[in-house]
């Protein structure tokens, strides 16, 4: 699919039309950061990526192929990685560039189908009271809002609350290979 | 550290939450004691976590997506 269909919404500056791009493109944009992932911080700096593909798209000129953005996108994230490194002295695995991160068939589609979604929902739903508590406050703060304040609002410990996301990831995870959900294995290491 | 330590604070650094900044990048704090191969079991903990939060959410965003999203619209 080439997602740069979402691009004259986006040059517009239509921020529900970048989500819907990120929604398809957030998977493959990761994974093409893999190799710096023990030497950078891979989740800041795929966010700043992705915060600064916003700012440049509307002076993004497509070259004719498909998903010309998502290839932007990669070369801004991994020239962002680079720069961390040089403050950092440190160097990944020497890494294929972006037509390997695209051809990636690993990465899941998104977004998810209807199915899948009723089944982690389900599973979502059985889980023990504390551990959806703190399942949920993580996912309801988008990302807003550090686990210490998180812990502190449920009335827990950071630590107390840190076991009680993980044990219900693990739980999540059970839940979903029961139901023939495949899934990436660290969801339940 | 011991292994269950380790466990919480790659159970952090896979949050979309990094402190707010302007310009720059910020890293998670727990990130830095994390060594070469907590820091990738992190990454690859975001990376199966990320897809359960798409399928949770109503328009199919990640928390990674929902905080650039905030950002977008802060600025």
């Amino acid at each position: 699919m080439n997602h740069d269909l979402f691009l004259p919404d986006i040059v517009s500056g239509n921020a529900q039309a970048f989500g819907t791009w990120m929604a398809y493109c957030e998977p493959t944009l990761r994974l093409s950061l893999r190799s710096f992932a023990s030497v950078v911080d891979t989740e800041a700096v795929l966010q700043e990526s992705l915060l600064r593909v916003w700012q440049v798209a509307p002076r993004f000129v497509p070259d004719g192929r498909d998903n010309g953005l998502l290839r932007l996108a990669i070369r801004i994230a991994r020239n962002l990685a680079v720069s961390e490194l040089r403050r950092t002295k440190a160097r990944p695995a020497e890494a294929e560039e972006i037509e390997e991160a695209l051809a990636d068939d690993d990465a899941p589609p998104a977004p998810p189908d209807p199915m899948l979604r009723k089944h982690i929902a389900n599973c979502r739903d059985k889980l023990p009271q504390k551990p959806r508590e703190a399942f949920e406050a993580r996912l309801h703060s988008a990302g807003g809002r550090d686990d210490d304040e998180l812990a502190t609002r449920l009335g827990m410990r950071l630590n107390t609350f840190l076991q009680n996301f993980t044990r219900a990831r693990k739980l999540l995870a059970d839940c979903l290979k029961r139901a023939g959900v495949a899934l990436d294995e660290e969801l339940g290491r | 550290m011991t292994p269950e330590e380790e466990d919480l604070l790659i159970e952090q650094v896979a949050t979309a939450w990094r402190p707010a900044a302007e310009d720059e990048l910020t890293y998670h704090k727990a990130w830095h004691d994390l060594d070469a191969a907590g820091r990738t079991r992190a990454f690859e903990r975001a990376r199966a976590l990320r897809p359960l939060e798409a399928a949770l959410d109503p328009d199919g965003l990640s928390t990674t997506a929902r905080a650039v999203l905030t950002r977008i619209t802060r600025r």
